[in-house]
């Protein structure tokens, strides 16, 4: 036991008291009235713990002048129960042993208040996800673990502090982080709302992935014919500020006011100028391949990267140009200015949402598949563009090697998804997809041979399994059950065999194909990871931003004030897209309509008679929270400030304390968990 | 016309028993479990290519506890352990590392070809699985060396330790047992 004082070296043991070592002595002679209150939460605690013996526990604890339990403490009744016992008794704090506070902290904190408590004089023991589920095959030790858990909890409750709960207001404004279907999306209810809208987009035009697409599953909808009115709303929205070739530098601030930096990128092209004729790019003598046709076709170094784009200004690729100012020379507009500079603005907003979507693994690395090796071996967004009419090819589907129509092609799916050695999650979109492809190709060759080889093919939305049914029945896509092993080219007819097994007649398959569609995973876009860090987001396992709950809260991030739309969350398709954006928008426009937000009162308070102004802090906290005032102390942000403790920690004299987890506070706790 | 293979039970404890036992020697094993018969293995497979060897489906004999169906199936020494399915399986089992594993099982349970039982027993009765021939013995002089080679074959003394050897580690026993078994 001794060596638990290791974590607090420089003070004291803990068989010590910590009487007179710390600053947060409790306030007022006021004797500890506890009220205890235990859950059975149907069978999910009582099932395991034998909660009757838990009371009778609880009632034998100092400062404890009630214990009973219940059914579900959740229910009104329960509530009730608690708020009667405060009056009738006289309590003056409470313990619910219970779930995580995650799910009833605030429910049971109303119902202290309600009764005419400080809501902050309660404390939760979680016995549930901590005890009856965990151990749920070993009911004797579950009773003891809850009896630790509620001893630690009473302890802690009978040092708590009364504490306020701050309001601060929240800006009417928005700024919109990728400008593809999901950002446009929130952008536009957001406006229409009645809010301002910063939309933030890095490429040249808004639009994203979308715009690239021909059609869209299960309706066949042109893709474009869907976004681009969407994409010309917003250019005109009066509450909308479109940044587009622009990036977010740089966020300070909290909740309701944030201040984010954004780097309007040099397009050498004035917005306010150019009409967008294209007389430049006609002239242009510089040939570069088109990161919107997936480098299948050109375009010039002053360029739009489509036709449709939003906002029509033409961009130099200062990288590629050879600076013949030919442009300059047929430019009517005299909109090209080869002297502009980057500029860097700031906006101030109550909210953000991030919508920073997603990028396709590009599958050198599965040298299987012989993607870049061999010519035929192609990926789905480069089909999208040999289907779009705008495309390359003008839509017609080609084989890349001969340009003549294949014949026969195969699609391969989960092409580095579901795949533990790449991306181990479902990438959600490609059977579909790949489904929408096979039908669009026997559209145009209705003698061709499609086959898709799929693991499950998984069409779980609305009318998706009809799409599927049909893909099958009318246009005689084969779908073989089987991922595709390996693909070889024969190098002189560049002709592709392609092995794998139909594992439900349960033989090997080898057949040759003209080209090969593959399905390759989706991936956190590239500028997510700077995003990431400028916001201080959590990330899941798969790389994707981290929601702050994966059912309750989908829309929200552990930053408050800061929502998530779109693929930067996860795989999902266009419905769910922006079906996810208009939730990240109601949830700003809650936040911003109502004008105010309340904040947890867990900052942490610095104790200036000790502070010595050594700047250990400032250095360590993650939320730039901390300053000095002119003596040199310490001055902590109370709305930056999250309550994570690191200063408190680090801080060589003890001299900051976050709220409800000061020393005393914990440090009982402690101690409660070691003493039977 | 062959009878149906009507399944009315699983072995429900040989998923655990593979599982044990490659353990000793495979890490990951347990990952067998976790097999969603993409059949990226059979598709990879060249030995699946010329013989009725589906690697995929003795996957899923262990997965579901089909004992006596990957235990008692000749096919199960087809494959060449090339190890291209463990390389490629999307869910980073040990493939071929079970398949070695099956087999140890297959002999403890007294399953065992006829030829390698024969093999066997030459190994234990020469210290050759390929011993000596006359015709061998001839290329050995024409190209110059010496008619028998540096081994058990010029030192019979040393036949009887390898004998001892594959006394003490059980293969003598081992090898017994599982030819009652393919005499069966």
């Amino acid at each position: 036991m001794t060596d638990v004082g290791g974590c607090f070296p420089r003070l004291f043991s803990l068989t010590d008291t910590v009487e007179g070592v710390f600053m947060s002595e409790r306030k007022g002679a006021e004797k500890p009235r506890i009220g205890v209150f235990v859950c059975h939460c149907g069978t999910n605690i009582a099932g395991v713990i034998n909660t009757e013996e838990l009371v009778k526990y609880a009632s034998k604890l100092p400062g404890v002048v009630v214990a009973k339990d219940y059914r579900f403490m959740c229910s009104d009744p329960g509530q009730n129960m608690i708020k009667e016992a405060i009056r009738d008794l006289n309590l003056n704090r409470v313990v619910v042993a219970a779930c995580s506070p995650r799910l009833h902290e605030e429910t049971f904190r109303r119902a202290v208040e309600e009764a005419g408590l400080n809501p902050f004089l309660f404390e939760m023991a979680n016995i549930r996800e901590h005890s009856s589920w965990v151990h749920m095959r070993q009911p004797k030790e579950a009773l003891e673990k809850a009896k630790d858990l509620l001893r630690m909890a009473v302890a802690k409750v009978r040092n708590l502090e009364p504490l306020e709960v701050r309001k601060v207001p929240v800006k009417r404004s928005c700024v919109i982080i990728g400008g593809g279907i999901a950002g446009i999306s929130a952008a536009l209810d957001l406006a229409d709302a009645g809010f301002e809208v910063h939309l933030v987009e890095s490429t040249p035009s808004i639009g994203g992935r979308m715009a690239q697409l021909d059609k869209t599953f299960p309706t066949m909808d042109c893709s474009a014919c869907i976004l681009t009115p969407k994409m010309v709303m917003v250019a005109r929205h009066p509450n909308i500020k479109l940044h587009a070739y622009s990036e977010v530098v740089n966020v300070d601030g909290y909740i309701g006011n944030f201040k984010v930096k954004i780097l309007e990128k040099a397009r050498y092209v004035k917005g306010d100028a150019c009409t967008g004729c294209g007389l430049c790019a006609d002239v242009c003598p510089v040939h570069v391949p088109n990161e919107f046709e997936m480098g299948l076709g050109a375009r010039k170094a002053i360029y739009v990267p489509f036709p449709q784009a939003v906002p029509n200004t033409f961009t130099i690729d200062r990288d590629k140009c050879i600076e013949c100012e030919l442009c300059t020379k047929v430019c009517e507009a005299k909109a090209i200015d080869f002297n502009m500079q980057d500029r860097e603005v700031e906006v101030e907003a109550g909210t953000i949402i991030v919508a920073t979507g997603y990028d396709i693994f590009q599958p050198y690395e599965m040298y299987q598949y012989g993607y870049g090796k061999y010519e035929n071996v192609i990926t789905s967004l480069h089909l999208e563009r040999l289907l779009s009419a705008s495309g390359p090819t003008g839509g017609k589907v080609i084989v890349p090697s001969t340009g003549e129509k294949p014949k026969r092609i195969a699609f391969v799916q989960c092409v580095g998804s579901r795949d533990e050695h790449f991306f181990p999650y479902c990438s959600r979109v490609c059977c579909m997809y790949s489904l929408k492809h096979a039908r669009q190709i026997k559209e145009k060759y209705p003698d061709a041979e499609v086959y898709i080889f799929f693991i499950d093919v998984r069409a779980f939305g609305k009318g998706y399994e009809e799409f599927y049914e049909i893909a099958a029945r009318e246009y005689g896509v084969k779908i073989m059950r089987g991922k595709v092993a390996e693909i070889y080219e024969d190098p002189k007819t560049k002709k592709l065999l392609v092995r794998a097994e139909d594992s439900l007649i349960g033989e090997p398959i080898e057949m040759e194909f003209d080209m090969v569609v593959l399905a390759p995973a989706v991936k956190p876009s590239a500028g997510a990871e700077k995003i990431q860090q400028i916001l201080k987001l959590s990330k899941s396992a798969d790389g994707f931003f981290l929601e702050a709950h994966p059912k309750l809260r989908p829309v929200d991030t552990f930053s408050d004030g800061v929502f998530l739309a779109g693929m930067a969350q996860g795989p999902k398709d266009i419905p769910d897209a922006v079906a996810q954006a208009k939730g990240a928008a109601a949830g700003a426009a809650a936040l911003m309509g109502k004008g105010e937000v309340a904040i947890e009162p867990y900052y942490a308070v610095v104790n200036e008679e000790i502070c010595s102004g050594c700047k250990t802090c400032s250095g360590i906290c993650p939320y730039g929270a901390i300053s000095y005032n002119e003596d040199g102390r310490a001055v902590i942000n109370s709305v930056l400030c999250k309550g994570c403790g690191a200063c408190a920690a680090a801080c060589p004299s003890n001299a900051i304390e976050p709220n409800h987890f000061k020393f005393r506070q914990v440090l009982e706790q402690i101690i409660a968990a070691f003493t039977e | 016309m062959s009878a149906s293979q009507l399944i009315k039970k699983f072995d429900i404890d040989f998923t655990q028993e593979v599982i044990d036992y490659a353990s000793k020697f495979f890490e990951d094993v347990e990952n067998v479990r976790s097999c969603i018969q993409c059949a990226t293995c059979t598709g990879s497979c060249p030995s699946g290519r010329e013989t009725a060897w589906r690697v995929r489906k003795l996957i899923r004999q262990v997965q579901l506890g089909l004992k006596n169906a990957a235990i008692r199936n000749d096919v199960l020494w087809d494959c060449t352990t090339c190890y291209t399915c463990q390389e490629r399986c999307p869910r980073l089992i040990p493939i071929t590392d079970i398949v070695r594993a099956v087999r140890n099982i297959a002999v403890r349970n007294g399953f065992m070809l006829p030829r390698h039982v024969q093999v066997a027993g030459l190994m234990i009765k020469h210290g050759h699985a390929v011993p000596i021939n006359d015709e061998v013995k001839a290329v050995r002089k024409e190209i110059g060396l010496s008619e028998l080679p540096p081994t058990v074959h010029s030192y019979p003394d040393a036949l009887g330790e390898v004998k001892k050897l594959l006394d003490e580690t059980g293969f003598t026993k081992l090898v017994e047992e599982a030819s009652k078994g393919v005499q069966k």
